[in-house]
């Protein structure tokens, strides 16, 4: 028992991702009886393009979380990478595989510009990557006008082999990105909980200044975490890129409250310090599972999946702060009352 | 508290110089943005965002934010909108609007204040759930033809080229700013927003002051979609869709500082100025509008890289100015020194 707080933490981590286990494991029972072709693995399997992307950024946002920060940039960074592999490779002549190479590499740059920021200048996350966000979609857009090819149109006609990321598929069934995101998941898992790297975040989201004594340095690592997102936004971006076949601009700019709703849902405090890959990778898939099985076995239009996702996200934070705060427990018994009175 | 008010008196006269500036160097480059009419429609055409971001001042200032403001807007402007086209009269279609604000902020300052939830979490909670209510209210579908006399509002102009609008919404902002800054009431929303337990501990109503700069924010956000569709003339479900981050960014550039507890509500309205104008100044420089998300994003990260690097450093001053004094003559010659 030398690290009995560790394994508390641990514990209690791994109750909330329990938890998400069985939210996952009820929504694919409600949704198979609604309707039993929702358990068909080609048309199950076959949901994974929609919520890819989403999953694999919320991976590694939730390292930034962690810290203490947050990353509201992550869909800009989508679409500038497509951008950026489309223009690379039909305008300038790059292989398509240097292409992709170098939109990580200007998505990890635009990641470090924002890390920087936040970690050696002292802003504000949240300012930060707002301001990045609109940086990031306007380069792209300027980057698209490069383009001899009208923007909104988008760049089509990549090489099979590049399109061949999203469409491969494991013994016939089980589609390439679900191993990308596996494999993702499984770099994230080692990476924040099994190496150094990882330990210093945690210390870092705990208490900055008490981490900067400890002789870590705590804004190299934040910046890092900045990076980190930033790179697993660009994969998001040739993995859609690969599915659509186009390269737009815009494509991930709608992804922002999905992302942070995923790492929240998973278990991460927005304050720092707490929070774990599995929990996000599960919450990633409640969430995605969610918006593919309501409109498929309860008719739900596409348009108003908001609220389900917005109601969910609502539900837990009142729960965990609720089951926090016992003070708040009893001033909810009166409003029960209340409530109760009003019926009779 | 004198510094303080000397900051903030700084901060928002910072935010009209550049304004000013901004508008005086485009000039020189292309006099014809310096003709009247173009002046006033750079005001004219912010009135949207001054609500929205004098709403959302008020929650920034108390140390909170509220991403919800867009989907507020579209929904404030889908239900009045439509109960003006069915025939209804316009003061049930106005407070109808108005309510759906207020119900959204009360929603709002619930979670954040008594439920103690992270504003930015608990707001895009919201911001989901309300704009769902947009696609529910509608049916995915626009809301067209508007009656005549109520676009037509958005046209009457007065003292040259100034629209009823924004004179009207100039001068509640003014007056809401004379009232935060010199009413007692007024200044609990800064009081907490700069340190909420010190402000609780002098017997302000930390918590309530929330609910209210919440349910001020949702109702000029509806104010705001009310005053939208008078504008444009139709509501798609979208509308509003990344307002709250354009509102956010206006209140930065008018010298708000996100962490609460510093800036004006004059402030942000000019920060809405500038926010607004970016794209028609870009047209008057010859560039495409396709720079606007550009330069707004280098427009933004400047200003706040540059305004913590100021503070930070003043924060280091007055640390070694405390030190100091504290260790004497001796020690203050030596940090001098040092400098």
């Amino acid at each position: 028992m030398k690290h009995s707080p560790l394994d508390r933490f641990k514990k209690g981590v791994k109750s909330w991702e329990t938890v998400l286990l069985g939210l996952l494991f009820a929504e694919f029972v409600i949704f198979g009886i609604a309707n039993p072709k929702f358990l068909m693995p080609r048309v199950l399997l076959g949901s994974v393009n929609d919520i890819i992307s989403i999953c694999i950024i919320s991976l590694f946002v939730t390292f930034v979380m962690i810290t203490g920060g947050i990353d509201i940039q992550a869909g800009s960074i989508v679409g500038l990478s497509s951008i950026v592999i489309g223009v690379t490779w039909q305008d300038f002549g790059l292989n398509i595989w240097v292409a992709a190479i170098l939109a990580m590499a200007v998505a990890a740059l635009c990641g470090a510009l924002s890390g920087f920021f936040v970690a050696y200048c002292g802003v504000q996350p949240m300012v930060v990557t707002l301001g990045g966000s609109f940086l990031y979609s306007g380069i792209a857009l300027l980057v698209s006008n490069i383009s001899a090819t009208a923007s909104y149109k988008g760049i089509s006609g990549f090489p099979d082999n590049f399109t061949q990321i999203a469409k491969f598929k494991l013994f016939g069934v089980i589609p390439s990105q679900l191993l990308i995101f596996a494999a993702l998941t499984v770099i994230a898992y080692l990476l924040l909980h099994k190496s150094k790297f990882g330990r210093k975040v945690f210390l870092v989201g705990v208490n900055a200044r008490a981490a900067e004594y400890s002789g870590i340095n705590s804004r190299f690592i934040t910046l890092l975490t900045y990076v980190l997102s930033g790179v697993s936004a660009s994969i998001a971006g040739i993995v859609l890129t690969a599915y659509l076949g186009t390269a737009k601009s815009d494509i991930g700019v709608t992804f922002t409250l999905p992302i942070i709703t995923a790492v929240v849902l998973g278990g991460t405090l927005s304050t720092g310090g707490k929070g774990s890959v599995i929990g996000t990778a599960l919450a990633a898939l409640v969430i995605g599972v969610l918006r593919f099985g309501l409109p498929l076995s309860f008719k739900v239009s596409n348009q108003y999946l908001d609220i389900p996702v917005g109601l969910l996200l609502l539900v837990v934070v009142v729960g965990r702060s609720i089951a926090a705060n016992p003070t708040l427990l009893r001033k909810l018994g009166i409003g029960k009352a209340k409530g109760q009175k009003n019926k009779a | 508290m004198n510094t303080l008010k000397k900051i903030t008196k700084i901060r928002e006269i910072n935010s009209l110089f550049f304004l000013i500036a901004l508008f005086a160097i485009v000039g020189m480059v292309n006099p014809a943005f310096l003709s009247p009419t173009t002046l006033f429609n750079c005001f004219n055409d912010s009135v949207v965002f001054t609500l929205l971001a004098t709403g959302i001042a008020f929650v920034i200032l108390t140390g909170e934010i509220d991403v919800s403001i867009g989907a507020t807007l579209g929904l404030s402007a889908a239900i009045s909108s439509s109960l003006l086209r069915d025939g209804s009269s316009w003061f049930i279609a106005v407070a109808a609007g108005l309510l759906s604000g207020v119900v959204v902020g009360l929603i709002n300052g619930f979670g954040v204040s008594t439920l103690g939830i992270p504003s930015l979490i608990f707001t895009l909670g919201t911001n989901g759930v309300v704009r769902g209510m947009i696609y529910v209210y509608t049916g995915g579908a626009w809301v067209e033809n508007l009656p005549a006399n109520f676009t037509k509002l958005s046209q009457i102009k007065l003292f040259g080229n100034l629209t009823i609008f924004y004179l009207v919404v100039l001068l509640a902002v003014i007056a809401a700013h004379i009232a935060l800054t010199h009413t007692r009431r007024g200044r609990y929303f800064i009081a907490v927003g700069d340190n909420a337990a010190g402000a609780t501990l002098v017997g302000i109503p930390a918590k309530r002051t929330k609910i209210i700069a919440y349910v001020l924010c949702g109702v000029l956000a509806s104010v705001a979609g009310i005053i939208y569709s008078s504008r444009i003339g139709f509501i798609t479900p979208t509308a509003g869709n990344g307002y709250e981050m354009k509102a956010i960014a206006a209140c930065v550039l008018g010298g708000i500082s996100l962490s609460g507890g510093l800036g004006s509500l004059l402030g942000a309205s000019i920060g809405a100025v500038i926010m607004s104008s970016v794209s028609r100044i870009l047209v008057f420089l010859g560039f495409s509008s396709d720079y606007d998300n550009t330069i707004t994003g280098i427009l933004l990260i400047t200003i706040v890289v540059i305004d913590a690097l100021t503070q930070n450093r003043a924060a280091t001053k007055s640390r070694h100015e405390r030190l100091a004094a504290r260790t004497g003559p001796a020690h203050a010659k030596k940090g001098g020194a040092a400098k």
